[in-house]
């Protein structure tokens, strides 16, 4: 009961969604800012939650509507989960299981999973195609993301423990202050990007040529649900890689407030990024991750081994 | 280690004179099948109901006898102080196994077959496949476990014949010479082990591998399970297969039933009769993630629903082969529960594949589609199949894979670099596979259909051993430690420790709840403003009929990048596949015997003169 409550409120869904509408204000307000706008005031993802809450729910005749319904439900729960296994080590050091970060790994693929199916099942080429590129996408930067992830493993003597991999750090220094660390960290900061599909990455969407893509045909309370999966991701995933690279943080006040510090750098990167790149094709993007990322990826790997 | 260590090889000898009386009951469940999978030939073409009836019985009846049995173990069968058969925690979980599918396979192929010719024929072939398979996992003697083992590969034979089509007999042919092939090693394998350990006991041997000769005995072996399995290079019949043979011995044999032999085979001689060392760990891991990558590679371009999960069949041998490879308990635990979860998603696959090809008569991806809406029990089985083979939490796929890479893990621990291949290759091979059944999804059940033609579900002889899959996946996937672990693996494996685990039954119910969160989000919106709209929205026009995207090329760009685009030419050339690689070779031979045959008598008088010349030579010298 108490976890469900935990679930529920505090550190899951309550928290995580408040925090990442916030997040997803910091964005739009960062990018106001680079584009010399003045950007809209701390409450407007709030307001635009409710605004799409009260829509009309379309549905494209001809597909399973239990399906095109359900889809976008997983991934909010996935990262519901995500953000409170990340929380809940965070905040009770010593809690953790053996292999939890491969459960955050393989969990932080079902939002992506549910905005494919949630594509796929809309009966509509654009949004398959959109779907198609978000797969596409998953394949591109798995690989460099689980190699860089292997750093801070390695630099934990093998453990593959989120609460061991901070301690560890907390012990000896981020993992972020060594060569190899900073190698890992560049590529994971880009499958991010990639991971919450923000420009250069946001190809399964991509306005301009696909019309939201695989979003095409969502309306009213579902893509409610969709864009606030992708706002609570938006403040999931940067705590993942604050944990892995960044030395984490422990329940200590001081100490809190440094790790949402760091929370506050990584999201600005994310949109200075966003902001200053065009759009890639599907085929550039993953020529891009399985290239010149999995290769930095390898040294960072090898260079960890050698200890630097 | 295993089962026949030390403990229940005391109670094979110490209850010789015990057991030796009643061990015959472990001769019931490969009787049994045997003898009315006999009968079941001689019933009139006719009296199909009746062919069908008996065949649903034995197996029924083969599967309470193995439950039973599997209460009752460690048993063995001794006849004239030879240990036959042997019972032990490692065969009985996988004779169970076999007799469980043996019966879904039977009950599913009462709805499949319906209408085909020679019936009684195919059920007599499944019957003899139950029984001979329970035979090889139970064999304690090596020659015993290499008749059923070969039996295994006739029977195949003769249900791939049994299919109508093009090609059909080439595939069968194909499979046949492979496996057959693969068993000459074995014997010759076998041979070696009589020279080094002078016996044919299963329980008795115990080679350490530290000389050329036990290398070569425990590779010949593994080939055989290799083969069997279907890991690479010996997969090429696996697809081809997959794709001709009639569906439910698709699901049977190379989805479910080969993998549960070939890879208790591989358990048996790499924890029981040979102690690996790190070279050939080494080697079984290289080939395990090799055949992880490469095959998955090849089922993401499939144009083919069967054959995209014929390569995922050979992928997944992958895992297992990985996971033994380690050598760590955890690791052999999880490469022998990924074998039984992929026995159980494969099959459920397969047998949504069969569900469709039913209904609407083909297989090819780019003639499917939409079928979600009228296929509702056949689309979410296959849905929870295909996320738990891709190892999405909290489904069983998932865990087994979390348990190989402990096992990898932990072997790092250890020392060594190449850990880290093995991890990176299994974990991107999951992405890999991921997609892969994202495309298979959106081609069959979801986008556009091909036609609107209006097609209905299948009748429950099918749709209940669907189910009954699915739920397994489910169910053992999240209550992981209570059941499979608890039951079926630990107990096969010795020292595992499971510690700190993840709780999947906790993160189920939080799924659950999520997902609550979610609709209650829906509730709080307009939901009476709930509106199915007549068509798609592209730019306010209608979509025309022939703009489908049917999902077959979603990967093209990856197919046309280099180095994929010349090795993908290669592979369809079959550059790889080792069975026209000797092909080759051997019709090279025959064509420079063949350029001898000219037909001209002169030639051949030249020739034979020649020959006695040179005999002439040879012993006048």
């Amino acid at each position: 009961m108490k976890t469900i409550v935990q679930f529920l409120i505090f550190p899951g869904f309550l928290f995580t969604a408040v925090v990442g509408l916030i997040a997803s204000w910091i964005d739009r307000k960062v990018t106001a800012r680079v584009q010399w706008r003045v950007g809209p005031p701390w409450y407007q993802p709030f307001v635009d939650m409710v605004k799409l809450l009260g829509k009309e729910t379309i549905i494209p005749k001809g597909t399973s509507a239990v399906t095109f319904l359900t889809a976008p439900l997983v991934g909010l729960a996935s990262v519901t989960l995500i953000s409170m296994l990340l929380w809940l080590t965070l905040l009770n050091p010593g809690k953790g299981f053996i292999g939890d970060l491969i459960v955050v790994l393989y969990l932080s693929v079902i939002p992506a999973v549910s905005i494919i199916i949630g594509g796929f099942a809309s009966r509509n080429p654009l949004a398959s195609l959109g779907a198609s590129r978000e797969m596409k996408l998953v394949l591109g930067y798995e690989l460099p993301f689980v190699l860089a992830l292997l750093v801070p493993v390695i630099k934990a003597g093998g453990s593959i423990r989120l609460d061991e991999i901070v301690a560890s750090q907390m012990a000896t220094g981020a993992t972020a202050t060594s060569l190899s660390g900073v190698l890992a960290l560049i590529v994971a900061i880009m499958c991010m990007q990639a991971k919450l599909t923000l420009v250069p990455f946001d190809l399964p969407e991509a306005e301009t040529e696909l019309m939201g893509g695989a979003y095409i045909e969502y309306s009213g309370p579902p893509l409610a649900v969709y864009k606030l999966t992708k706002h609570m991701f938006m403040f999931a995933l940067p705590i993942f890689l604050v944990m892995t690279f960044m030395g984490g943080f422990g329940p200590s006040p001081i100490s809190l407030i440094l790790g949402l510090l760091k929370y506050v750098a990584l999201l600005v990167i994310i949109v200075l990024i966003r902001n200053t790149n065009p759009r890639v094709r599907i085929d550039q993007a993953v020529r891009f991750f399985w290239g010149p990322m999995t290769l930095f990826a390898i040294v960072a790997v090898a260079l960890a081994f050698l200890g630097w | 280690m295993f089962g026949c260590s030390p403990a229940a090889g005391s109670a094979v000898e110490s209850g010789l004179a015990k057991i030796s009386c009643c061990g015959y009951v472990l001769l019931y469940p490969i009787l049994i099948p045997l003898l009315l999978g006999t009968l079941c030939l001689f019933i009139p073409k006719r009296m199909r109901y009746a062919s069908e009836l008996l065949s649903i019985c034995t197996s029924l009846a083969t599967l309470i006898i193995t439950i039973c049995l599997f209460t009752i173990r460690p048993w063995a069968f001794i006849w004239r102080a030879y240990p036959l058969l042997n019972l032990d925690n490692l065969s009985s979980f996988i004779m169970v196994a076999i007799a469980a599918f043996g019966f879904l396979v039977t009950l599913y192929s009462v709805g499949f077959m319906k209408g085909r010719l020679h019936l009684n024929q195919y059920y007599t072939y499944l019957l003899w496949t139950i029984g001979a398979s329970v035979g090889a996992v139970l064999a304690n003697n090596l020659i015993l476990f290499l008749a059923f083992w070969g039996f295994l590969a006739i029977t195949l034979y003769l249900m791939i014949n049994l299919q109508e089509g093009e090609g059909v007999s080439e595939v069968a042919k194909k499979a046949l010479i492979i496996i057959g092939g693969s068993d000459a090693v074995i014997i010759f394998g076998i041979a070696l082990i009589w020279r080094i350990a002078h016996s044919f006991d299963m329980n008795a041997i115990n080679i350490v591998i530290n000389s050329k000769l036990s290398a070569a005995a425990y590779l010949s072996l593994a080939i055989g399970a290799f083969a069997k399995a279907g890991a690479m290079p010996l997969h090429t019949w696996v697809p081809d297969t997959s794709e001709k043979a009639p569906l439910p011995v698709a699901a049977f044999l190379p989805a479910s039933l080969d993998k549960l032999l070939g890879i208790y085979f591989l358990v048996r001689i790499s924890t029981d009769i040979f102690k690996l060392n790190v070279a050939m760990q080494t080697f079984l891991m290289a080939l395990g993630s090799f055949t992880i990558i490469a095959a998955v590679m090849m089922a993401l371009v499939q144009h083919n629903y069967k054959r995209l999960l014929g390569y995922h069949a050979v992928s997944q041998v992958g895992y297992m082969i990985l996971g033994i490879g380690t050598g760590t308990a955890i690791g052999i635990a999880g490469g022998l529960f990924h074998m039984l979860n992929n026995a159980i998603y494969k099959c459920c696959l397969f047998f949504a594949g069969g569900a469709v090809e039913k209904e609407r008569h083909t297989t090819e991806l780019d003639q499917l589609g939409g079928l979600a809406r009228f296929m509702p029990i056949t689309f979410v089985t296959c849905l929870v199949s295909a996320l738990a083979i891709s190892g999405v939490p909290p489904l069983n796929g998932f865990a087994s894979k979390w348990m190989i890479y402990q096992g990898v893990i932990e072997l790092g621990k250890g020392g060594g670099r190449l850990w880290v291949i093995w991890l990176v290759a299994a974990m991107f091979g999951s992405a890999l596979t991921l997609a892969s059944f994202m495309k298979l999804i959106h081609a069959t059940f979801l986008g556009q259909p091909s036609s609107d033609k209006r097609v209905s579900e299948v009748g429950p002889a099918m749709w209940v051993p669907m189910v009954i899959l699915a739920a397994a996946s489910l169910l053992f996937g999240i209550f992981v430690y209570k059941l499979p672990l608890k039951f079926l693996i630990n107990p096969a494996v010795e020292g595992v420790r499971l510690s700190g685990l993840w709780s999947a039954g906790t993160a189920t119910i939080l799924i659950i709840v999520g997902i609550a969160i979610g609709f209650i989000i829906y509730l709080l919106g307009n939901l009476k403003g709930l509106r199915r709209d007549p068509h798609a929205y592209t730019g306010g026009e209608i979509l025309p009929d022939e703009a489908r995207v049917t999902g077959v090329e979603f990967y093209k760009n990856v197919k046309e990048m280099q180095p994929f685009a010349t090795l993908y030419k290669l592979a369809e050339k079959k550059v790889f596949d080792i069975y026209d690689i000797l092909k080759g070779i051997l019709s090279y031979f025959t064509g420079l015997f063949r350029a001898l045959h000219t037909g001209i008598l002169l030639t051949y008088i030249t020739w034979v003169l020649f020959g006695i010349l040179v005999l002439l030579w040879i012993f006048m010298r």
